[in-house]
């Protein structure tokens, strides 16, 4: 089996909770080696960025993994999401400078996302596609809007700009190939057991 | 010039040995079919657009080349065979007339359906027209199964009846197709959730689907035929009952699927049930030893050096 864990803001958090399942997890030291795939315990742990966690889920190069809901929609991923995680929420926000213009154009890292928003409220506006920073294209009046992911709000502080809607609740998920799910049903549930146990469990231990 | 020695992406040309390769894996086929009693027909490469409009998805519209012609007329490129098949016999068929059909050809699609697969894909395919029958349903996934088996794997047929999850409310089947379990779910949608669901408990939520599933459940092995009550897609299209894939036993790339469409024909003027299967051979074509995937990576891995074409080599070279 293999696993895709996103690098970056998730990766901690979903390697100590697949630890916490019994899975033998890469260590830091493993990961200090700048290797990207470790096999360790039958599994293949492979270290791809967050974004592109869905694609290998949904195409099979990989069997299970760990993707944000906005992952999730902007690649049209139809991988099952059956564990939702505990760490790692935030929400995508339509974004603004005080006292711009009416929404004409808007930044994003997300247009597919965008492009639903905008249908969803029967809105026309110009998507503006960017890789990064984005909320620098509404400081800059490169756009009038900007639709990005708001987790504490601190960079929407920092830059004087003002939350506008929300586009929508954003939460991590354990996304799981319908491929495995057909061919190696046992296995992957297993799979998915330990992690909504891990995941209580963590869950119970924050409450008390 | 800088197309000079580019393909548009996912197209490409097959040469000499590959192309040999496909025609003998094609004959294979066409062989077997015709021993089971299927005649073969061959539908145009484009059509109109318009007769299809009612039946399609969005998701297959997108996946379809589509211009004006001359006459201002929108036409498709073929990306699916099974509407057109259901266009091309449903006018000449007579009521309660049984048909086994088979065809072959390329179908294109503008979104390669996996990472690095063709857009032009050549597929091979079967139906039953004009049987309602379970018997129909057991026919059409053994001879899939014989196919594969007569490549020397050891097919996989994993299977379900699309027309339960059609029951439920749209809260209740994105919990479903998403696989999430949540408080307040329906009973049977939570042991389908779980894994636990059988067809007595289908039995309580749809009769006459838990019967059907019963007969063809009775009358199949086990090992090789999988009934997964919880293999439930967000998109059915034009199925409207049994909806199977095949696998090679080890491997997860689908090598083939098929299911149930009984409304189709009715749609293009005759009704009739029909159910079939289609095979894309590029699948075939492609196959790579990734079976087993044992505990131990590092020495399936070894394994697979070792034994580069273990899982290909049935296939005809």
């Amino acid at each position: 089996m293999r696993i895709a864990i996103p690098k970056g803001r998730l990766q901690d958090k979903t390697l100590a909770l697949f630890a916490a399942a019994g899975y033998d997890v890469p260590t830091n030291d493993d990961l200090r080696t700048r290797k990207l795939v470790f096999a360790r315990g039958g599994i293949e742990w492979i270290f791809v960025k967050d974004c592109d966690v869905p694609v290998y889920v949904e195409h099979g190069a990989a069997d299970a993994g760990v993707a944000g809901l906005d992952q999730i929609l902007e690649h049209e991923c139809g991988a099952y999401q059956p564990v939702e995680m505990p760490f790692g929420n935030c929400r995508m926000m339509l974004i603004a400078a005080p006292g711009a213009p009416p929404l004409t154009k808007i930044a994003t890292k997300y247009p597919r996302i965008t492009h639903q928003y905008l249908d969803s409220h029967t809105l026309r506006a110009e998507i503006v596609p960017l890789g990064g920073s984005v909320e620098l294209a509404a400081v800059l009046n490169l756009t009038s809007h900007v639709i990005d992911l708001v987790e504490t709000g601190e960079t929407v502080r920092v830059h004087k700009l003002e939350l506008q809607d929300l586009v929508a609740e954003i939460s991590p998920r354990l996304i799981v190939g319908k491929s495995i799910y057909r061919t190696e049903p046992k296995r992957i549930r297993e799979l998915i057991a330990r992690i909504e146990e891990a995941k209580n469990a963590s869950t119970q231990s924050q409450v008390a | 010039m800088a197309t000079k020695f580019r393909y548009p992406t996912g197209a490409r040309p097959l040469l000499i040995e590959e192309t040999a390769r496909r025609r003998r894996i094609e004959s294979r086929f066409v062989s077997i079919l015709e021993s089971a009693g299927f005649s073969e027909i061959v539908l145009p490469i484009i059509d109109y657009a318009e007769p299809y409009a009612p039946i399609l998805e969005r998701g297959s519209v997108r996946q379809s080349y589509r211009f004006v012609d001359r006459e201002g007329e929108l036409v498709g490129i073929r990306s699916d065979f099974t509407p057109m098949v259901a266009r091309a016999l449903a006018p000449s068929m007579s009521p309660g007339e049984l048909l086994r059909v088979f065809y072959r050809g390329d179908v294109i699609r503008c979104e390669a359906s996996r990472l690095g697969a063709n857009r032009e894909l050549f597929q091979i395919g079967a139906e039953i027209v004009g049987d309602p029958s379970p018997a129909a349903d057991i026919a059409v996934m053994r001879l899939a199964a014989d196919i594969l088996r007569a490549f020397d794997a050891k097919p996989l047929v994993v299977y379900n009846d699309t027309s339960l999850v059609a029951q439920f409310d749209e809260s209740t089947r994105t919990a479903l197709t998403t696989k999430r379990m949540r408080d307040g779910l329906p009973p049977l949608a939570q042991k389908l959730i779980a894994g636990t669901a059988t067809i007595d408990d289908v039995r309580a939520f749809d009769a006459q689907s838990a019967e059907r599933l019963d007969a063809i459940a009775r009358e199949l092995d086990p090992d090789e035929f999988q009934l997964h009550l919880d293999d439930i897609d967000e998109n059915n299209g034009y199925y409207t009952g049994l909806r199977f894939r095949l696998f090679s036993a080890g491997s997860r790339t689908k090598l083939a699927q098929g299911g149930r469409y009984d409304t189709l024909y009715e749609r293009f003027g005759t009704p009739a049930a029909a159910v079939g299967f289609t095979f894309t051979i590029d699948e075939l074509l492609e196959r790579r030893p990734r079976a087993g995937w044992p505990e131990d990576v590092s020495s399936s891995r070894r394994r697979d050096a070792a034994e580069p074409a273990a899982e290909t080599a049935a296939f005809p070279e």
